[in-house]
């Protein structure tokens, strides 16, 4: 690229010197000069300086060839430059890259850690009620898991209560599927042990697919379903 | 008289093609660098992405991912009339001790299968990675898995397990090195 430029530049100096000489002649060879470097077309203009000095005679023939080829250059570099940026644009939004899971361990933890908390808190609650789950359920559900919480524990609020049914739920292990700005899917197994009255605690193993939201600078759980 | 009077027209006329002619070269000149400069710029943000170490453990992720899904379903698929091909593809699915462990009882499990008539498929209902060390090529696996066993009755049950899995790669292919259920109600974990 720099060779181009510098002889533009050399190309541009050249007339100038010559007219620096103020004369006839000097006008003459320094368009000669240039026309050394030309094609055909300067001949022409070589004539016109001599007798009509006022169209199409005024830029250096050699010049035009010069611009013509920096516009060719610089659109191929436009052209290059632009194949570059959609190429990056390409890499960055394939879908292995757009997944942060794990290659961001700062907001795979987080997330986890956010659903994990969620899913304990909402899924455990004691004979006396389940007014505390039922209020974590408030801040941590959005969406249709929202819905479908408030609709099951609609049905089963009564029964929990009368039977005196204890059950608590823990997260054994998460891993996050898919993690793509504020959108998360999540697998997690549970373990939900539950007693009823003063009977023997059973654990029961639970497979969980989550979609979680970041809203409001906390994960928020949008869907759940059982697997 | 006439000489000198065209001289200076002609002296005119190259002062005014001077200054006419000088902006268009600076204004392509500019183009030019303009242009040059964003090509640099525009190489050298492909080069990074092209280069991102990020990317690069994103794609073996996902593949141990695939890898690990795959074997998985692999393990949990036996027909008792074509035990050689199933058994084959365990092994070929599997690495290290899991496989010397498949390899060892091979003839003892194939003996039972045959014996029970069982028909067992699997499908992978999730999988998630929970660890990738991508230099030591080592990943483990959450899987949750529907096992459906024919018997040889005839009767179908369908039984939902989840597994944690580890992956080992060897020759650039996820393979796994160890296959478990996830304990219920045990020590907590992970």
């Amino acid at each position: 690229m720099t060779p181009m430029l510098t002889r533009l530049l050399r190309g541009d100096g050249a007339p100038e010197a010559g007219t620096g000489e103020d004369s006839g002649t000097g006008e003459v060879s320094g368009v000669g000069a240039n026309a050394e470097g030309g094609t055909g077309t300067d001949i022409r203009t070589g004539t016109g300086i001599g007798t009509e000095p006022d169209t199409g005679t005024r830029r250096p023939p050699g010049g035009r060839l010069r611009r013509a080829a920096a516009a060719g250059v610089a659109a191929a570099l436009l052209l290059g430059g632009g194949g570059f940026f959609y190429g990056a644009h390409e890499l960055r939004s394939a879908e292995p890259v757009r997944n942060r899971a794990l290659t961001d361990t700062e907001a795979t933890t987080r997330v986890a850690g956010d659903v994990d908390n969620a899913l304990a808190r909402i899924f455990s609650y004691t004979p006396d009620g389940t007014a505390a789950a039922e209020r974590s359920a408030r801040t941590v559900l959005d969406g249709r898991a929202a819905r479908q919480y408030r609709d099951l524990f609609g049905q089963v609020r009564d029964d929990l209560t009368e039977q005196g049914v204890t059950l608590s739920t823990r997260a054994v292990r998460t891993g996050v599927i898919e993690l793509d700005g504020d959108r998360a899917r999540l697998l997690v197994f549970l373990d939900q042990t539950s007693r009823r009255g003063k009977g023997d605690a059973t654990t029961a193993a639970a497979q969980l697919s989550v979609t979680a939201r970041f809203d409001d600078d906390r994960w928020r759980i949008v869907d759940i379903k059982a697997r | 008289m006439q000489h000198a009077r065209a001289g200076v027209r002609a002296h005119a006329v190259h002062v005014l093609a001077g200054h006419r002619a000088r902006p268009l070269p600076a204004l392509v000149l500019v183009l030019a660098l303009v242009a040059g400069g964003f090509a640099v710029w525009a190489g050298q943000d492909w080069y990074r992405a092209a280069h991102d170490d990020r990317a690069a453990y994103a794609v073996q992720r996902d593949e141990a991912l695939a890898a690990g899904e795959q074997a998985v379903q692999n393990l949990n698929t036996l027909d008792h009339q074509d035990l050689n091909r199933g058994l084959d593809l365990w092994e070929s699915s599997t690495t290290g001790e899991l496989r010397e462990q498949l390899v060892s009882g091979r003839a003892d499990f194939a003996e039972q299968v045959k014996k029970a008539k069982t028909v067992t498929s699997a499908r992978v209902l999730s999988g998630a990675v929970t660890e990738l060390d991508d230099r030591a090529g080592r990943a483990r696996v959450l899987i949750a898995l529907r096992v459906t066993v024919k018997a040889s009755g005839g009767a179908k049950t369908e039984k939902d397990s989840r597994m944690l899995g580890e992956l080992t790669r060897a020759g650039g292919q996820w393979r796994l090195s160890a296959l478990g259920q996830a304990p219920v109600g045990g020590a907590p974990a992970g």
